[in-house]
């Protein structure tokens, strides 16, 4: 369960073979009977053994007029509708947390857009992170190559570079570099044997440390000037000298999602407003979860900070037009610069 | 929907949900609520002022009413409906990257500065 009492939901994608069931079996061993759901949308070659799986064949519905992301998951929303009957029948134990492991070719950005759009399911559940997990052996090939991998990698929160102990440790320092440069907010770990499987946890993603602690690592290995040679895909991370006007905010990004939506990859911060507590903002492409007040700042963090990764768009202008809009809205003395 | 005044709201705008969504705004979280809409639609006022367009709350502060200079009108529920609304009435994209609407808000800063 989340703050608000809402289900968690983990979305866990990876290309074929990358090690996704891996991962669930493990761990889904060390939560059984906890209220945990697996939906599963193709069947692996390793077996999940667990009471509560249950397999779905994917439908995707491209709305009218929508782009790529605004793609409803037809078949998830079923589903999970169907769970919710179950539950409040009494036919199915208490709800905690539901993981949905996607097909090794998924998007995950639609799986987001149904939970946030559907009347029913946005009332009951809430996207905890989005996990990917990344072959140690073949992901430089196929961070190259695949397409789907590359979008998998910009929507997750947790990368998970799986068979470690079959890679040579410099094989999975250059993956890390790559998964950075591709997505700078993405918290990167190794597994062994699925041993990193409590990045599945439902409170994984919402651990306030962890990502104050992320926001401090974030200056000292990011490299600003990174260009990715992915089909212009860049990434900048922005600071701001004082606290941002939230409804100035509001409507800047709301006008730069519905314009440019599908080449804004992913927003991810930690936003001062000049309250007690910063505003924690995630948004895959121009699907944004509802942005999170916390009460106080993150043990480490003090500082607000916003990440970009777009495509085909020149990140200074992203800077420019923020500080222009907080300047119009009446914040005359904020200065956006690029974190270095 | 609001059984006094039959207002429907079908989406509470993501920038509006840093209220508790799931309570009916009054006293000082109302004030709070009009005070950061008069802001964004004072804001949106400017930006669309380079299209030739304008826009006001209604009486309930929950639409926006955008306007051009023939008198054509449109009704927008919702943040969200008000930049597709502007970009068919201006008969272009609304983009806050373009370079001449940057200029534009810069202008209006520097002039309420003098």
């Amino acid at each position: 369960m989340t703050a608000a009492g809402r289900r968690a939901v983990t979305v866990l994608s990876g290309f074929l073979g990358s090690g996704k069931t891996t991962l669930l079996r493990r761990y889904l061993a060390g939560h059984s009977g906890a209220g945990v759901v697996v939906i599963i949308n193709e069947c692996g070659a390793v077996g999940v053994d667990h009471h509560l799986v249950r397999m779905v064949q994917e439908q995707s519905v491209v709305l009218q007029g929508g782009c790529v992301c605004c793609t409803r998951r037809e078949d998830l929303v079923g589903e999970l509708r169907e769970l919710l009957d179950l539950e409040q029948s009494g036919r199915l134990a208490p709800l905690r947390h539901v993981v949905i492991e996607t097909s090794g070719i998924a998007d995950p950005v639609p799986v987001l857009f149904s939970l946030a759009t559907d009347p029913v399911l946005r009332h009951h559940f809430a996207p905890a992170s989005v996990v990917v997990t990344l072959d140690a052996l073949n992901a430089a090939a196929q961070i190259d190559r695949q397409p789907e991998v590359r979008k998998q990698i910009i929507a997750a929160d947790r990368i998970v570079v799986t068979k470690a102990d079959l890679a040579p440790r410099e094989a999975i320092a250059h993956h890390r570099i790559r998964v950075r440069q591709l997505n700078p907010t993405a918290k990167i770990s190794v597994s062994r044997m699925g041993d990193a499987s409590e990045v599945l946890a439902a409170g994984a993603a919402a651990d306030a440390d962890a990502d104050a602690d992320h926001v401090r690592r974030l200056p000292a290995d990011y490299d600003p000037g990174a260009l990715s040679t992915h089909a212009g895909v860049r990434s900048i991370a922005l600071g701001f000298n004082v606290p941002l006007d939230w409804p100035v905010f509001g409507v800047w990004l709301g006008m730069l999602l519905q314009v440019r939506g599908p080449d804004v990859l992913r927003i991810k911060g930690l936003l001062d407003i000049g309250d007690a507590g910063p505003v924690v903002m995630n948004a895959a492409q121009h699907v944004v979860h509802p942005p999170e007040h916390l009460p106080a700042w993150p043990a480490g963090a003090d500082r607000s900070y916003l990440v970009f990764i777009t495509r085909g768009i020149d990140p200074a202008r992203i800077a420019e037009s923020l500080e222009t809009f907080q300047r119009a809205g009446g914040r005359s003395d904020l200065r956006v610069r690029e974190l270095a | 929907m609001c059984v006094l005044c039959g207002q429907m709201f079908s989406e509470i705008h993501w920038s509006e949900r840093l209220l508790d969504p799931q309570q009916v705004s009054q006293g000082e979280s109302e004030t709070k609520r009009r005070q950061d809409r008069y802001a964004r639609t004072r804001l949106i006022a400017k930006v669309l002022a380079h299209y030739g367009l304008d826009i006001s709350d209604d009486w309930s502060a929950t639409n926006y009413v955008l306007g051009n200079r023939k008198g054509v009108q449109l009704v927008a529920a919702s943040l969200a409906e008000v930049w597709p609304a502007a970009a068919r009435m201006a008969g272009r994209a609304v983009d806050p990257l373009d370079g001449a609407l940057l200029r534009h808000l810069r202008r209006l800063g520097a002039g309420s500065d003098a």
